[in-house]
C-alpha cells in the first residue's frame, strides 16, 4: 500500500517533469526568461523560497507528527505486551482462563525448538486476586493475578522498580506489585499484606517490590481497565488458586526485535496449533495472537488520532496555500508594468504565461524541497515540545522522542502536494496576470471594473452551484449521518444566489450579504437544527468544513466593508492630532486595498479559529465536569462492583453505626449479559448488559425515587420522575443509556460499530444469551449517562431473562462526606465480597486530564498556522517597502518623521492582525458555543461554555506579538529610506 | 539679507568615493529671495535634481552651507528638519507622487494633518483650495481616476495647502501635455503672485522658464551666466 502510494506519487511527479520539459523545449525563448527572472533577483528569489516552503513544511510537519504518534502508540503497545507475544490457554465465556495440566508446557517446552522463532516457553496462572494491605489497611480487590516462577520466566525480561534497579523474582512468600496495585493500596516493599483468592482463604505474604507496569511488569493481556497486577511465584498461585499440578496460561516468546516478533507471529501461531494438536493434554487450549491482537486493536485507534490531527492540520495548510496564492499575486502584481513592456515588445501571451510558469516551476521545485525538509525539522522540534508538556499518565519524554518517525510516504507525498500546490497556484497566478492590459501594465494603472459579459459567465457558474448545492442539500440532509454534506450544499446554494444576483446587483452588498448568510449557515445553530434534524454528526470533518465557511464568511463582509470600517477608524483617530496623519496613511491602504490584504487577514482567521475552538473546548470540557458528574453518576458519587453476590449489602450498610452516616443511599443492581435486537433493523443482535432495580424497597435503597438520572429523550416527553414510575411498574418498557441515542457524539467515537441507535417509542427484543430466555420491551427513555452501559428494566422482566441478585451498588453519598472518604470506608467493609468500588467524579476527572494533555498537545500542532500567518506578514510587509518607496519618500518630503513612517506601518499591519484573529476568535467561541448547545452536547461530554481567558490571551498577544515582530524590520527599513532616493524611485 | 529665503554658500554635493566619486554640485552659491520665481534650467546629468534635494533639505550636502529663512539645514537633526519641511516647504514632483489610496481632499490634507491641524479644518482646506483650482467635483477621487493634469493640480494644492515659505518643484509639468503644461505653469504664477510664496522651479520647458522671474543656468555642477 505505502509503495504504492510513493510509486504513485513518483509517477504523478514523472509526468508533471515530463510536460515542463515539453513545454520548455517548445518555448525556449520563455523559458530563458523565466530562469533569469528566477536568478537575476537572488534576494527576491530566496524570500519568496521562504514563503513558499511555509505551506509544503506544514504538510510536512503534519505528517511526521501524525506518524510518529502511530509509533508512539504503537511503542506503548509493544511495553504493554512486553514478551508475552502469545499464549496458550482456555478462555472460558466469563473470561476466566481455564486450569489444564502442567505436563503441557513441558510438551510444548520440548517441542519449542522445532520453530527457532520461539525464544522461550514460560508456565503461569492468571486470574483475580483481592490484598489487604495491613500496612496502611488498605484493600484492593479485583487485582490481576500472575503466578510465575522467577527462574522460568527470564525470557520475559526483568521487573524494574521506579528507581531503575532490577528486581528478581519474584521470590516464594512474597509478592511484587506493580504502580498501579500499589498506588491503588499505597503499599510500599516491606508492607505486610493479606491475599485471598476464589476460596477466600488468606494468604500473607510481604510486598517484595514495587515495579514498573510496563514490559516486564506489564498484565500480559494488557491490563485494560484493571486496578493493578499482583506477581507471586507459581507454586504459591497454585495453591492460591486452588489449581494444585496445574496452569492456566502458557506464555510464549517470540525472537527478535519488535517488528520480527510481529511479522513472525502468524507463523509461530501456526506452530503452536499444531503442536498442541499433538498433545492429548492440551485438548481444547487455543493459541491467542496477544501481540498481533494488541497492535491491531492499537491501529485502530491511532488512525483516529493521526486523522484528528491532520484535520486540524488541514488549517494550517489550507493557510499554507494562501499564502503561496498571496506571494504570487504579490508577483504577478510587481511584474505587471514590466510585463507590459514584454508584451509591447512582441512576446505573445502565451509566452508570458510560460515565462512565469518556468520561473515558478523553479520556486516550486526549490521551495518544496526545503519545506520537505524544514516540516521534518518542525516535526521532531513538536515531538520534543511535547515531549516537555505532555502529562498524560504513563508517556514518558524519552518514548516519544523514540518514537520520532519519519516514514518514506511522508517525505514523498509532502514534496509532490508542496510541489504542486505551488505550481498549480503558479499557473493561475500566470494565467491571470498575462491578461493584462499593455498600457495599463506600462503606466501601472488600476483595472478597470470586470466588463459585464465577466459577470454573467459568473451567473451563469452560480447558476451551476446552486443547482449542485440544492441536489447536495436535498440527498443528504436525511440521508446520511455526516453534517459536512448538507452544510456545503447550503454553502453552494448561498454562493450561487450571490453569483446570480451579482449580475444584477451592486458587488458590495451582493457579497456582504453572502458573508453573512454564510456565518448564519455556518454559525446558528437552531437554524442548522431546523434545517438538518439532530440525527447528523460529521466528527472533526464538519468542525473544518464549519470552520471554513464561517471564515469564509467573515473575511467577505471584511473585503466588502473594509473601507468603511477603516474611514470610521481613521475618523475616530482624527480627534488626536498627532495620529490623524499616521491613521490616515495606515488604515488606508488595508481599508482601500482590502484584496492585497484579505490573503494574510484570512491566514490569520482561520489560524486563530482553530486555536481557540480547541482551547474553548479544553475550558468548556473543565466546566462540563460538574454536569457531566451530575449527568453520569445519577446522584450516585460510587458504582460499586461485586463479583460475588452481596444481596444484603444496603440493608448492612443502612444498618451499621459506622458506615450509615456516609451514605445517602445505596440502591442494588442485578445484571447480566444481553443480546439487544432492535425492531425492524438489520442490525445484528447487539452484545450488552442489562440492569435491574427491585421495586418495594426502602427509600435508603430505592432506586425509582432515588436516582437522579437525566434523560436526552424522552417517549411523549415524560418527565424523569414519570419514566421512573413507569419503569418500576411496567414490565414491557425499558431505558437505555446515552449509546443508544440517535443524535451522535460529534467529537468522540466511541460508540462501537454495529451498536444500536433508538428513540423512545423503539421495541426492542433483549435475549439472555446464557439461557436464552427473551422478552420485548419499549424504549421509554435514552438516558445522558453511559457509565452502566446497556438495558434497564423492570424487575419482572430481569426474572423473565434469569437475571438475579445483586452484583452492581450504586452509592449515593451523604452530603458533608468526601466521595474518597466512603469509598474506602465501603472497600474495607466489604473488602471480602471483592467489592470494587468506583469513584464517578475521579474517573471522569482522570478522563478530563488525558482529554485535556490531548487538547495541548493539538494546540501546538495547530500553532504551526500561525508561522503561516507572520510569515506572510513579514512578505507582505517587505514586499510593501519595496513597492511604495516613492510614497514614502513623498511622505517624508512632506514631513513624515521616521517614527511616524514605522508608526504608520506598525497600525496597517496591527489592523489586518487585529481584524484576522478578532474573527478568528469570535467565531472560534461562537463554534464552541454553538456544541455545548447543541443536541450533541451531551453525548459529546462538553455541555457548559467556557471563555479560556488565559489561553485567549496568550494566543493573541503571541499572534499580534510575533506579527508586528515580522513587520518591524520592514518598516524600520523603510523609514530609513532617504527621501531623495524613495522620491524618485520606481521598482 | 532678511529677504533671502535660501541661501547656499560653496555648496558641494558629492557621490560615491575613490574612483567612483562623482561631485554633483560643485561649489555652488545661490540665493533666493522671498516671493521670487525661480527656473532651474541645464541639460540632462547637469546637477539639477541635486540642487533641488539638497537645498529643499531632502538630502545632506557634502561640504559648504544651506540656510533656508535663515536656518542653517545642517544643524538641524532629522526630525526638526522633517517638521521644517511639514511647516515651510512645499514639493511638486514630475510624477504627481500622490498616495494612490488617498482621495485628492485627503491628499491634500496630508501635509495639514501633519502639522497638527484638525481633521475638519484641514478637509475644509484642502476643498477650498481644491475648488479654487478647478477640482471641486473631483474631491473624492483618487488619483487613478484624474487626468494627469488634474493629479498635476492636487499635487500643487498639496504643496501650496500649508502656506510653505518655499516650493520645490522638480519638472512640474514634465509628465504633462501643451495645454497641461500651460495650465500648470499660470497656476504657479498666480499662486505666487497671490501668495507671495516663494516657488524654485527644476526644468527642461523654456516656456515654463519664461514664466518665472529669474532662470538660472546649470552646467556640470555649477550656475553658469
Amino acid at each position: 500500500m505505502a509503495d504504492s502510494l510513493i510509486a504513485g506519487l513518483f509517477l504523478l511527479l514523472a509526468v508533471v517533469a515530463l510536460l515542463l520539459a515539453v513545454l520548455a523545449l517548445r518555448h525556449r525563448v520563455a523559458f530563458r526568461l523565466g530562469v533569469r527572472n528566477a536568478a537575476r533577483a537572488r534576494r527576491r528569489t530566496a524570500m519568496l523560497l521562504m514563503g513558499l516552503l511555509i505551506g509544503t513544511s506544514i504538510i510536512a510537519g503534519s505528517l511526521v507528527v501524525g506518524d510518529t504518534i502511530d509509533s508512539l502508540a504503537l511503542h506503548y503497545t509493544y511495553l504493554a505486551v512486553g514478551h508475552s507475544d502469545e499464549a496458550i490457554g482456555d478462555q472460558s465465556a466469563s473470561g476466566n482462563w481455564q486450569p489444564f495440566n502442567y505436563s503441557v508446557y513441558g510438551s510444548v517446552q520440548s517441542a519449542a525448538p522445532g520453530d527457532h522463532e520461539i525464544s522461550g516457553v514460560t508456565p503461569e496462572i492468571v486470574g483475580s486476586v483481592s490484598i489487604l494491605d495491613r500496612t496502611t489497611d488498605i484493600p484492593q480487590p479485583s487485582l490481576n493475578l500472575i503466578a510465575v516462577n522467577g527462574n522460568q520466566s527470564a525470557v520475559l525480561g526483568s521487573f524494574v522498580s521506579d528507581t531503575g534497579a532490577v528486581v528478581q523474582g519474584p521470590a516464594p512468600g512474597e509478592v511484587i506489585l506493580d504502580d498501579l496495585a500499589a498506588s491503588e493500596m499505597n503499599a510500599s516493599a516491606g508492607d505486610s499484606v493479606v491475599l485471598y483468592g476464589p476460596n477466600a482463604q488468606p494468604v500473607p505474604m510481604v510486598v517484595q517490590a514495587v515495579v514498573q507496569d510496563n514490559e516486564r511488569g506489564a498484565f500480559p493481556t494488557g491490563g485494560v481497565g484493571n486496578y493493578g497486577s499482583a506477581f507471586i511465584d507459581l507454586s504459591a498461585g497454585q495453591s492460591l488458586e486452588a489449581m494444585p499440578g496445574s496452569i492456566n496460561f502458557l506464555v510464549i516468546s517470540i525472537a527478535g526485535g519488535e517488528s520480527q516478533q510481529l511479522a513472525h507471529s502468524d507463523a509461530v501461531s501456526a506452530f503452536l496449533n499444531t503442536t498442541i494438536a499433538s498433545i492429548p493434554a492440551a485438548h481444547g487450549l487455543a493459541v491467542d495472537e496477544i501481540l498481533k491482537n494488541a497492535v491491531a486493536t492499537e491501529d485502530t485507534k491511532g488512525s483516529g488520532a493521526t486523522t484528528l490531527f491532520l484535520v486540524l492540520g488541514l488549517f494550517s495548510i489550507a493557510a499554507g496555500a494562501l499564502l503561496v496564492v498571496g506571494i504570487f499575486t504579490l508577483l504577478a502584481e510587481e511584474r505587471k508594468g514590466e510585463m507590459g513592456v514584454e508584451r509591447a515588445l512582441g512576446l505573445r501571451r502565451e509566452e508570458l504565461v510560460y515565462s512565469f510558469l518556468f520561473e515558478g516551476t523553479f520556486y516550486a521545485a526549490g521551495s518544496a524541497l526545503a519545506g520537505t525538509a524544514l516540516g521534518v525539522a518542525v516535526g521532531y522540534g513538536l515531538t520534543y515540545a511535547f515531549g516537555g508538556l505532555i502529562r498524560t499518565a504513563g508517556i514518558s519524554e524519552a518514548a516519544l522522542l523514540q518514537s520520532f518517525t519519519v516514514t518514506p510516504e511522508a517525505l514523498v507525498l509532502s514534496y509532490v502536494a508542496g510541489f504542486l500546490l505551488t505550481l498549480v497556484t503558479v499557473a493561475v497566478a500566470s494565467r491571470r496576470a498575462s491578461r493584462l492590459n499593455i498600457v495599463r501594465a506600462i503606466r501601472d494603472l488600476p483595472e478597470p471594473d470586470p466588463p459585464r459579459r465577466t459577470y454573467t459567465y459568473l451567473a451563469l457558474f452560480g447558476a451551476i452551484a446552486f443547482v449542485l448545492g440544492a441536489l447536495l442539500y436535498a440527498k443528504t440532509y436525511q440521508g446520511t449521518s455526516a453534517i459536512s454534506d448538507p452544510v456545503i450544499g447550503g454553502a453552494l446554494v448561498l454562493a450561487g444566489l450571490a453569483l446570480v444576483a451579482a449580475r444584477f446587483v451592486r458587488n458590495r452588498p451582493v457579497f456582504s450579504a453572502l458573508g453573512v448568510a454564510l456565518l448564519i449557515w455556518g454559525g446558528y445553530e437552531p437554524l442548522r437544527t431546523w434545517a438538518l434534524g439532530t440525527s447528523h454528526g460529521g466528527g472533526v470533518y464538519g468542525v473544518f468544513v464549519e470552520g471554513i465557511m464561517l471564515v469564509t464568511g467573515a473575511v467577505l463582509i471584511y473585503a466588502f466593508n473594509a473601507a468603511t470600517v477603516a474611514a470610521a477608524l481613521v475618523r475616530l483617530a482624527g480627534g488626536r492630532r498627532k495620529r490623524a496623519p499616521v491613521a490616515l496613511v495606515g488604515l488606508s491602504f488595508p481599508g482601500r486595498r482590502p484584496g492585497r490584504t484579505t490573503t494574510t487577514l484570512a491566514i490569520f482567521a482561520l489560524v486563530s479559529f482553530t486555536l481557540v475552538i480547541i482551547a474553548a473546548v479544553g475550558s468548556s470540557l473543565d466546566a462540563s465536569l460538574s454536569t457531566l458528574e451530575r449527568e453520569e453518576s445519577g446522584g450516585y458519587a460510587l458504582v460499586a462492583f461485586s463479583s460475588t453476590s452481596a444481596p444484603q449489602l444496603p440493608a448492612y450498610v443502612s444498618g451499621n453505626a459506622t458506615l450509615s452516616p456516609d451514605f445517602a443511599h445505596v440502591v442494588p443492581l442485578s445484571t447480566g449479559p444481553i443480546n439487544v435486537s432492535v425492531n425492524g433493523s438489520n442490525l445484528a443482535p447487539y452484545s450488552d448488559s442489562v440492569y435491574s432495580a427491585p421495586t418495594g424497597e426502602p427509600a435508603f435503597s430505592d432506586f425509582y425515587s432515588s436516582n437522579q438520572y437525566t434523560y436526552s429523550a424522552t417517549l411523549n416527553g415524560m418527565s424523569a420522575s414519570q419514566v421512573d414510575q413507569e419503569l418500576s411498574s411496567d414490565p414491557g418498557v425499558a431505558i437505555v443509556d446515552q449509546t443508544y441515542s440517535t443524535v451522535p457524539d460529534n467529537l468522540a467515537t466511541s460508540v462501537p460499530a454495529g451498536h444500536p441507535q433508538v428513540n423512545p417509542g423503539a421495541g426492542i427484543e433483549l435475549t439472555n444469551p446464557l439461557n436464552g430466555n427473551t422478552t420485548f420491551v419499549t424504549v421509554i427513555g435514552v438516558m445522558t449517562q453511559d457509565v452502566l452501559t446497556g438495558v434497564f428494566v423492570n424487575p419482572a422482566a430481569a426474572a423473565k431473562l434469569g437475571v438475579t441478585g445483586a452484583q452492581i451498588f450504586l452509592m449515593g453519598v451523604a452530603p458533608g462526606i468526601a466521595d474518597a472518604t466512603a469509598a474506602l470506608a465501603a472497600k474495607k467493609a466489604f473488602f471480602p465480597y471483592g467489592l470494587v468500588v468506583v469513584n464517578l467524579e475521579n474517573a471522569i476527572a482522570s478522563s478530563i486530564a488525558t482529554t485535556e494533555g490531548e487538547i495541548e498537545l493539538l494546540q501546538i500542532f495547530v500553532g504551526l498556522g500561525l508561522v503561516v500567518g507572520i510569515a506572510a506578514m513579514g512578505i507582505v510587509a517587505a514586499r510593501a517597502v519595496a513597492e511604495r518607496r516613492r510614497e514614502i519618500g513623498m511622505l517624508r518630503a512632506n514631513g513624515f518623521t521616521q517614527g511616524m513612517i514605522i508608526r504608520a506601518f506598525l497600525l496597517e499591519y496591527t489592523f489586518i492582525t487585529v481584524i484576522g484573529l478578532a474573527i478568528g476568535t469570535a467565531l472560534g467561541l461562537l463554534a464552541v458555543w454553538n456544541l455545548t448547545h447543541s443536541a450533541q452536547a451531551t453525548a459529546t461530554g462538553v455541555t457548559d461554555f467556557a471563555v479560556p481567558w488565559l489561553n485567549l490571551v496568550i494566543i493573541l498577544v503571541v499572534a499580534y506579538g510575533l506579527s508586528m515582530l515580522a513587520v518591524t524590520g520592514p518598516s524600520r527599513r523603510a523609514a530609513r529610506l532617504p527621501p531623495a532616493v524613495a522620491v524618485r524611485s520606481s521598482e | 539679507m532678511a529677504d533671502d529665503v535660501v541661501v547656499g554658500k560653496e555648496v558641494w554635493k558629492i557621490f560615491g568615493s575613490g574612483e567612483t566619486e562623482v561631485a554633483a554640485l560643485r561649489g555652488v552659491d545661490v540665493t533666493i529671495g522671498r516671493g521670487e520665481m525661480v527656473a532651474i534650467v541645464g541639460p540632462s546629468g547637469c546637477g539639477k535634481t541635486t540642487f533641488l534635494n539638497c537645498f529643499s533639505g531632502l538630502d545632506d550636502i557634502t561640504r559648504g552651507s544651506v540656510h533656508l529663512e535663515g536656518a542653517d539645514l545642517a544643524a538641524m537633526d532629522d526630525r526638526k528638519r522633517s517638521d521644517y519641511r511639514a511647516r515651510r516647504v512645499g514639493f511638486v514632483f514630475q510624477s504627481y507622487n500622490l498616495l494612490p489610496i488617498l482621495t485628492a481632499e485627503e491628499n491634500v490634507a496630508l501635509p495639514l494633518l501633519i502639522t497638527g491641524v484638525g481633521g475638519d479644518e484641514a478637509r475644509e482646506r484642502s476643498r477650498q483650495l481644491l475648488t479654487e483650482l478647478g477640482l471641486g467635483e473631483r474631491l473624492t477621487r483618487r488619483p487613478s481616476e484624474l487626468s494627469g493634469g488634474q493629479q498635476q493640480r492636487v499635487s500643487l494644492a498639496r504643496a501650496l495647502v500649508g502656506k510653505p515659505a518655499i516650493v520645490w518643484a522638480d519638472e512640474p509639468t514634465g509628465n504633462l501635455d501643451e495645454k497641461g503644461t500651460r495650465q500648470v505653469t499660470e497656476l504657479l504664477r498666480q499662486l505666487n503672485r497671490d501668495y507671495h510664496q516663494t516657488i524654485v522651479v527644476v526644468t527642461h520647458d523654456p516656456t515654463v522658464a519664461a514664466s518665472c522671474d529669474r532662470t538660472l543656468r546649470m552646467e556640470d555642477g555649477r550656475f553658469v551666466a
